[in-house]
């Protein structure tokens, strides 16, 4: 699949908004933005197209009152580098899983829970993975330990 | 014998046999392999060719805390790991001496900052500690120099010579 | 037979490996459920190294976060500090001398010699073989000797700075290191010798551990990982940065996917890497060794970007987000051994433990790295 046929294809996503970026100057050639329920089907369209997931991350917009997700795919066949973002509101964070089509991302789901207390909805087991066991604080979110 | 020398009945003194323990036990230190961060690097540096740990007699590293008398803390504990280092220190059997190597095992280190949430601040919150050896990480002399600090502190003497500064800092 | 000896009941058993184990390179704990010595299950815990880098990020200014960008992965510190300057002077938009950029690559490339030699040493000591890691300790030392001339550190460099370089590279520096290389060249023969050909070393590694090109694009594994199941796959190449588009390099692959492939990857790696700073020094220009102009209270503008390098063990990514103030918003940092050992537990099903342990350590894992 060529980067022309996966733009073509995420913007047949609903609600997907695709730019193309200069990857000198952002470090991804494809920046999509899609509602948080379309998060599998972009997953899925990654995985057909032979994308690697290489990191799934949170950032916490405490001024906006949401958390925005970031998944990070790369191609190894043409170093493709495409990044899916998605926003959800800060109170009750929760996305559904895509370690059944990624199975990488199930660690990187379980440290984005440890680090915003974002809920993976389908995950098989979403407890502590670098935060002791028994954590209940969620360290990278802006107004822990205030 | 007069009245201040009496020895209790049934106590056996050894004088002389504390020192030759001693002795035995400082030139026979067997570490505990227990590097956790960067400072684990350069304790095996140290037990590497060049720096060879071995030339006083530390050349042991046991992986069952039962089989060692020297723990060198080497890197950073923090709040997970610290029931652990707690069960192996209880593990290792008396006599037992701890060396605190690198800032992180001495107060935390660089990983210190007002509202952190996962460091313990140095080693000797959680068991006693016999000597400090600071750097991040130190160098492999600075090891040895600690572990000759060890030897003088179970025998009263330094076994080497302290070795002066060969090259004159100008300021 | 009996009812009682046809129903043989087997059962299975919960073991634990480490977090303190000589095997595990580090802080690395791993729930085995074992079905005598062949593995039902292995589960790896990790976060006993976590030391809050990505939460430091935050609350340190760009250059106070320097150094700790060589403790992640303290063994390569060079290409941690590598990507995390680079994503930052993409953000700032500073553009780096030519000078610097050469020394960057040769000092990099020397930190990757270092790496893989160190790993060599300590994979042999998983197998049990305790003579080579004094033979590779000894020419690390060399590397390290010239390194510490340059940086004035022997581990954890901070020596790269946003817009270049903190020193220059004096002759010395230059005459040491193609001494160094000319002599590594010579002694690569004598580990292929003492290891490769090795009938011990040969039966432990060869069609052991089998990591598939799938496995890896499944769980995102790079490096010598990917390397060894066939994919060429390099950062260098597929996302070229800094000089490596002007020098002259192979991207070793082999595809048996055993430990036996990743191993010689990295011997195969070694080679190109002196090929590398060869060339790097041949080409270096004369010049400022630091952009003119950078602020020493570095403030981005507001903007995000990525930037990966292609670290000794993987490719390492760093997520900057700026917004306009001197501290970064966010830092995510893409680890490649957090990666690497995710598929652990899928690939080791079924296992025998010794070989579960070679696989491991093929791996080449620093556990500070994935727990960050």
């Amino acid at each position: 699949m060529t980067i022309l046929d996966i733009q073509t294809r995420f913007q047949a996503i609903h609600g997907a908004a695709v730019t193309e970026t200069a990857h000198s100057k952002h470090g991804v050639h494809l920046d999509v933005t899609v509602t948080p329920d379309r998060i599998p089907d972009s997953a899925r369209l990654m995985e057909e197209a032979q994308y690697t997931l290489e990191a799934i991350t949170g950032v916490d917009w405490l001024t906006e009152k949401q958390i925005e997700i970031l998944y990070d795919y790369t191609s190894y066949a043409s170093g493709t580098r495409i990044a899916v973002r998605t926003r959800v509101p800060r109170d009750n964070p929760e996305v559904a899983t895509i370690c059944t089509l990624h199975p990488g991302a199930n660690w990187h789901e379980r440290e984005t829970h440890d680090f915003f207390g974002v809920k993976f909805a389908g995950h098989p087991e979403l407890t502590p993975l670098l935060l002791p066991e028994d954590a209940d604080f969620h360290p990278l979110r802006k107004d822990y330990g205030t | 014998m007069d009245e201040q020398t009496q020895v209790p009945p049934g106590l056996i003194h050894f004088a002389l046999m504390d020192d030759v323990l001693n002795l035995a036990r400082a030139n026979s230190l067997w570490p505990m392999t227990f590097g956790l961060a960067c400072c684990a690097i350069e304790m095996m540096a140290t037990g590497a060719a060049r720096f060879d740990m071995a030339r006083f007699g530390c050349e042991v590293f046991r992986p069952s805390p039962r089989q060692c008398d020297l723990m060198i803390v080497c890197g950073t504990i923090n709040k997970k790991m610290a029931p652990a280092v707690a069960t192996l220190y209880d593990q290792m059997p008396e006599p037992k001496w701890v060396i605190a190597m690198g800032n992180c095992a001495i107060s935390g280190g660089p990983f210190v900052f007002p509202g952190q949430y996962s460091v313990v601040e140095g080693v000797d919150k959680i068991f006693p500690v016999d000597v400090y050896i600071p750097g991040c990480p130190p160098r492999p002399e600075a090891l040895i120099e600690g572990i000759l600090e060890l030897e003088k502190k179970l025998t009263g003497k330094r076994r080497w010579p302290v070795a002066p500064p060969q090259v004159q800092v100008t300021a | 037979m009996s009812l009682e000896a046809q129903t043989i009941h087997r059962e299975t058993f919960v073991i634990n490996l480490g977090p303190q184990h000589p095997a595990t390179h580090g802080v690395l704990r791993i729930k085995l459920t074992m079905d005598g010595e062949y593995i039902y299950d292995a589960e790896p815990v990790i976060g006993y190294g976590h030391r809050m880098h990505e939460k430091m990020g935050e609350n340190r200014t760009y250059a106070k976060y320097l150094p700790n960008t060589a403790r992640m992965d303290y063994v390569a510190a060079m290409f941690n500090t590598h990507g995390y300057v680079c994503a930052v002077e993409r953000l700032a938009g500073i553009t780096v001398p030519e000078r610097a950029e050469y020394i960057r690559v040769i000092t990099a490339e020397l930190n990757r010699l270092a790496s893989h030699l160190l790993w060599a040493g300590a994979f042999l000591i998983d197998l049990g073989g305790f003579t080579p890691l004094l033979y590779t300790f000894d020419d690390r030392e060399q590397i390290l000797d010239l390194l510490e001339s340059v940086t004035g550190a022997r581990l954890t460099f901070c020596y790269y700075r946003f817009g270049g370089v903190c020193n220059d590279v004096d002759d010395e520096f230059v005459a040491g290191t193609r001494q160094f290389i000319s002599r590594l060249r010579s002694r690569m023969p004598m580990y292929h010798a003492l290891v490769t050909k090795n009938i011990i070393f040969r039966k432990r590694c060869e069609g052991i551990g089998p990591i598939t090109a799938a496995d890896c694009r499944r769980y995102g594994a790079t490096g010598p990982v990917l390397r060894g199941a066939g994919v060429a796959y390099d950062v260098r190449k597929a996302e070229p940065y800094s000089i490596y588009p002007k020098l002259d390099f192979n991207v070793p692959v082999y595809p048996e996917s055993d430990c036996m492939a990743r191993y010689l990857v990295r011997m195969d790696e070694i080679v190109e890497s002196m090929r590398i700073i060869e060339q790097a020094l041949d080409q270096m220009p004369a010049g400022p060794v630091m952009a003119e102009k950078v602020p020493k209270f570095l403030k981005p503008p507001k903007g995000e970007c990525y930037f990966n390098v292609e670290s000794a063990r993987g490719s390492f990514g760093v997520r900057a987000i700026s917004d306009g103030t001197d501290k970064a918003y966010r830092l995510k940092l893409r680890s490649p051994c957090f990666s690497n050992l995710s598929l652990f537990q899928e690939c080791s099903r079924g296992m025998l433990l010794a070989d579960a342990l070679a696989l491991l350590g093929s791996l080449d894992l620093v556990i500070p790295d994935i727990d960050r």
